[in-house]
């Protein structure tokens, strides 16, 4: 752990059923799932889950239905208590806070964003943006001041007293995201916040949040079961099946090195053109290379967009201060954006 | 049409003996007994049920009853057949109306002297009045407002009167009114029902509280509490009659409660077809130590009518048999 | 077989035994803690003849106008205020005005008492498995139980009267306000409360800003169904002597005047009919409020 490092899940257990201590004795006795179930039948949810969360990245963590992922979120915040495990955020363990600490960390450390939303329909807008506030005990005044500032930075200014009921689903959300935003915590936790909304308002909440991401640069942890939008927003990527992480790496590392057939599988329908970067597949510098400069973050589509309108054979590549760091022919293009056979797969 | 004059009598005479078996048997058919909601009335309706039933082979049932309602019933619809204890002071000018309209026959007593026996009135506890001698009679009553603290009223005292729907409450309503209790700093309060009456009576005198309440003899609450009637003076039967039992009398006089006349009351047409039932009713007088032993045996055993009856038959056999045939008896005595 | 056709029971004198010994337990109760019960309850009883002089002692157009005040305030619903001013004229005008203000005072006070002590209760029973468990069988034998079968015993422990009117109301009305209070909180929108929780939100902060206001409708039926139910009491309540229109009632029963027992009747279920109608439009302004336009 680093210390930019801000959440550290350690070998997290979370057992369902009626007496999950026993459940997780058998476990550590060395029972594998489908035993536990058979014999006992518990269920578990997840299954010996280490990650490390880097502070202001976005960390999606992305997995089918059933695999945790919502479960695992919710450990963050204590929502859900684990059967075994240490959840350190900044250092402290979760599990060990008293009530009063708790709440404080969900007060002012964290906020949440619900696939649901759960607004509260029974207040307006502006008294849910601000709800946050209210239970930090900020003055009338403060929490005036800030939901304002939110509910405009959101776009729903104007809509300040309507109630939830009266909202669409995109509307709805971005309360949800001011609501969250309004408390200044460190952590958002987003919960498929985008997976109830249809894909164009998707996109452009997705917008939104890289937006507000680049100002504000908070640490955000965010489900989903949406590759591409794991792969848009992403700066880490953890993959969950079944309770376990199969592969925690960056984007393009998990196209170009998937852990296995399953997660190869997953990205077998990715447009890996518009995703992997140039950076990602471009091959050592050779003295005397001369082409079109690109930076390394230059997607492949873009790049063969280039290739298209120059002469030439290839490119070289910079990193972000403009220094060449290597150089990329179509071939080299081409062969990158092949998948990876089964032999490199288990390699 | 084929019928001969033989078939015609053979039809008659089938029908008459079909009728004429069935009027056999209509002798005794279904009896309704009028059971009041107090004590003594409920043992004597079951004791009247039992013996009709198994001596006398009707097919008796109780069924519940208060004065009002009951005297109405029989006199308007002829059901029930026979009211066993019916207090006939509160309703005598619809009796006497239903008698001569001939509706209704009065068979015979209840109570054996019930002038010396039984009787209404205003009671007070007997503890008051080692304290306050003077409360044996109204005008000692009147000057001592205080003694009788209303809880709902305080600074007057209370009259307990009757419930709704007994003839007692217009009585009594008069008798207030003639006494000039309100200016005496007496409420008059309606219980609501003869539960809550007996309730807060017994409330109250567990408590060892002042009540001035109405309330009749004999009756399981006053063989259990010591009580005394107050002496409101000599009674006058026809300014009874005329006014204080009358609903709206004008300008009802000071007066006290008549001599009770409880009387066993039958329809008229039970009366006349059944002959052998009604000799049992003329000749069931209760003698004031019988009906003691069961009001008695009631409140300590907490027995019902039906129970109390059942054990009267067992126990007093000697004061039963005497009300009917010695074959009668004996029938009654098997199925015991 | 004899034990074919009759039930083998306990012999009767065993029954006579255990039913005597429970009489006498129950007066020696009665003795002891009877005046001290009588004591507690003396306050209470002081504000029930205070609210009901102040009724009785009022005159008749400032009473009826303040009724419509309130019933406008509730409902703003001008149909609804003329209904009611109307129907309570046309009591006045059949000569019930007094009874009618006695039961108003009466069921006005039991349904405060309703309400102060079912709330609590209610929100105790959504938070605890237990409690429901345990408190559920007893709000069934408080609404189904005959009256009688407790109002005597009150009697015999407090006498005839307004309070022990108010305890046999409060027994029979208070189960739906609490039923409902439990209810409407527990079927508040999961979601709410999570996030609720999940903004740190503490325990009285998630009662009073999330789950009451949520639950607030379905609280709100259940006040208005112990209404209902308190002044279905009425005529009980008369049968231990308290007054108001049960006791016309009660006198048309048992004397057979089928007139006055009509017009009784009637009178209370025109102040079930105006009460019902301001409660629910009441709650339904509830509703409106935080739901926006639906």
């Amino acid at each position: 752990m680093t210390t930019d490092t801000i959440i550290s899940i350690r070998n997290l257990y979370k057992v369902f059923g009626k007496d999950p201590a026993k459940a997780m004795r058998l476990i550590h006795q060395g029972m594998s799932k489908d035993e536990l179930l058979e014999k006992t039948g518990h269920v578990i949810g997840l299954n010996n889950v280490s990650l490390d969360m880097e502070r202001h990245r976005i960390q999606v963590v992305m997995g089918l239905s059933g695999s945790g992922k919502s479960t695992l979120i919710r450990h963050i915040n204590r929502l859900i208590v684990p059967t075994a495990g240490q959840i350190l955020v900044d250092g402290e363990d979760v599990l060990q806070l008293n009530p009063v600490a708790l709440r404080a960390l969900r007060r002012f450390k964290i906020s949440m964003v619900f696939q649901k939303f759960s607004l509260f329909p029974h207040r307006s807008v502006f008294e849910n943006v601000g709800y946050g506030l209210e239970t930090q005990g900020a003055t009338k005044s403060k929490i005036k001041e800030t939901s304002m500032r939110w509910i405009n930075r959101v776009g729903l200014a104007g809509f300040e007293n309507h109630y939830p009921g009266q909202l669409s689903g995109g509307m709805q959300q971005r309360v949800g995201l001011a609501r969250a935003l309004a408390t200044d915590a460190d952590i958002l936790l987003m919960d498929e916040a985008f997976s109830a909304l249809d894909p164009l308002i998707r996109t452009e909440m997705q917008d939104v949040l890289l937006d507000l991401q680049n100002e504000l640069q908070k640490t955000i942890v965010f489900i989903t079961h949406d590759l591409d939008e794991a792969l848009r927003i992403g700066d880490n990527i953890a993959i969950l099946r079944d309770g376990e992480i199969i592969q925690s790496d960056d984007p393009q590392n998990i196209l170009l090195k998937p852990a296995d057939a399953y997660i190869a599988d997953f990205m077998k329908d990715i447009n890996r053109a518009r995703v992997l970067r140039v950076r990602a597949i471009m091959k050592p510098l050779e003295p005397l290379d001369e082409g079109p400069v690109v930076k390394g973050t230059t997607t492949i589509e873009e790049a063969l967009q280039i290739f298209a309108e120059t002469s030439g054979d290839k490119l070289i590549i910079t990193d972000r201060q403009g220094n060449r760091i290597g150089r990329l022919t179509v071939e080299d293009m081409i062969r990158g954006m092949r998948r990876p056979t089964a032999e490199e797969i288990h390699a | 049409m084929k019928i001969t004059k033989p078939s015609y009598i053979v039809a008659i005479a089938f029908a008459l003996g079909v009728l004429g078996s069935t009027a056999a048997q209509a002798a005794c058919g279904k009896v309704t007994i009028a059971e009041m909601n107090w004590a003594s009335a409920q043992a004597a309706a079951r004791v009247d049920a039992f013996i009709l039933k198994h001596g006398y082979g009707c097919a008796s049932e109780t069924v519940p009853g208060d004065t009002m309602p009951t005297a109405v019933s029989m006199t308007e619809k002829g059901r029930p057949d026979i009211a066993p204890e019916l207090w006939l002071n509160n309703i005598k000018e619809p009796i006497d109306k239903a008698i001569k309209e001939k509706r209704l026959v009065i068979v015979g007593d209840v109570l054996q002297n019930a002038d010396k026996n039984a009787g209404e009135g205003w009671w007070v506890p007997r503890y008051m009045l080692e304290k306050t001698p003077e409360l044996t009679t109204i005008e000692g009553v009147k000057k001592h407002a205080s003694l009788f603290k209303d809880p709902e009223d305080p600074g007057k005292g209370r009259l307990l009167g009757c419930p709704a729907g007994w003839a007692c409450q217009i009585s009594t309503q008069n008798l207030y009114d003639a006494f000039a209790m309100k200016d005496a700093g007496f409420n008059l309060v309606d219980p609501g029902s003869g539960a809550a009456l007996a309730g807060a009576i017994a409330k109250a005198y567990n408590r060892g509280e002042g009540i001035l309440t109405y309330y009749w003899a004999p009756t399981s609450l006053l063989s259990k509490l010591d009580m005394v009637r107050v002496d409101m003076g000599p009674h006058d039967k026809n300014a009874f009659e005329k006014c204080i039992g009358i609903a709206d009398c004008a300008n009802p006089k000071p007066n006290s409660f008549p001599v009770s006349e409880i009387k066993t009351v039958v329809a008229t047409k039970f009366a006349n077809t059944n002959p052998a039932p009604m000799e049992y009713l003329k000749s069931r007088v209760w003698t004031p130590e019988a009906f003691g032993a069961v009001l008695t045996y009631m409140e300590k055993e907490q027995a019902n009518g039906q129970a109390a009856a059942v054990w009267f038959l067992k126990n007093h056999e000697k004061t039963w048999s005497e009300w009917v045939p010695a074959n009668i008896a004996a029938k009654v005595k098997a199925a015991l | 077989m004899m034990w074919s056709n009759t039930f083998p029971q306990i012999a009767e004198s065993t029954l006579r035994t255990l039913s005597r010994a429970i009489d006498k337990g129950y007066l020696t109760f009665s003795r002891e803690y009877g005046a001290a019960i009588e004591a507690f309850f003396e306050p209470l009883l002081y504000f029930l003849i205070g609210f009901e002089r102040v009724l009785l002692g009022s005159p008749w157009w400032v009473i009826i106008g303040t009724i419509g005040l309130i019933s406008y305030a509730a409902s703003r619903s001008w149909k609804l205020v003329l209904g009611v001013v109307l129907a309570l004229c046309l009591i006045g005008v059949f000569g019930m005005w007094e009874n009618t203000m006695r039961t108003m005072a009466m069921i006005l006070v039991c349904t405060l008492l309703s309400i102060l002590i079912g709330i609590p209760i209610g929100i105790f029973m959504s938070r605890s498995g237990r409690g429901q468990k345990i408190i559920l069988p007893i709000l069934d034998v408080m609404q189904t139980m005959p009256s009688f079968v407790y109002l005597i015993p009150v009697v015999m422990l407090l006498g005839i009267g307004r309070v022990p009117g108010l305890i046999a109301v409060v027994i029979y009305a208070i189960p739906p306000v609490i039923r409902l209070t439990n209810l409407g909180i527990r079927l508040v929108e999961k979601d709410a409360l999570e996030a609720a929780e999940a903004f740190g939100a503490s325990r009285l902060q998630k009662l009073l800003k999330v789950q009451l206001p949520l639950a607030l409708p379905t609280i709100m039926a259940g006040i208005n169904q112990t209404i209902m139910m308190a002044l279905a009491m009425v005529v009980i309540a008369s049968m231990i002597g308290v007054r108001g229109l049960g006791q016309p009632v009660l006198q048309a029963v048992t004397n057979q005047y089928f007139a006055l027992g009509l017009f009784n009747g009637t009178a209370v279920v025109v102040l079930a009919i105006i009460f019902d109608r301001v409660t629910q439009r009441f709650g339904l302004r509830l509703q409106k409020h935080r739901e926006g336009a639906r």
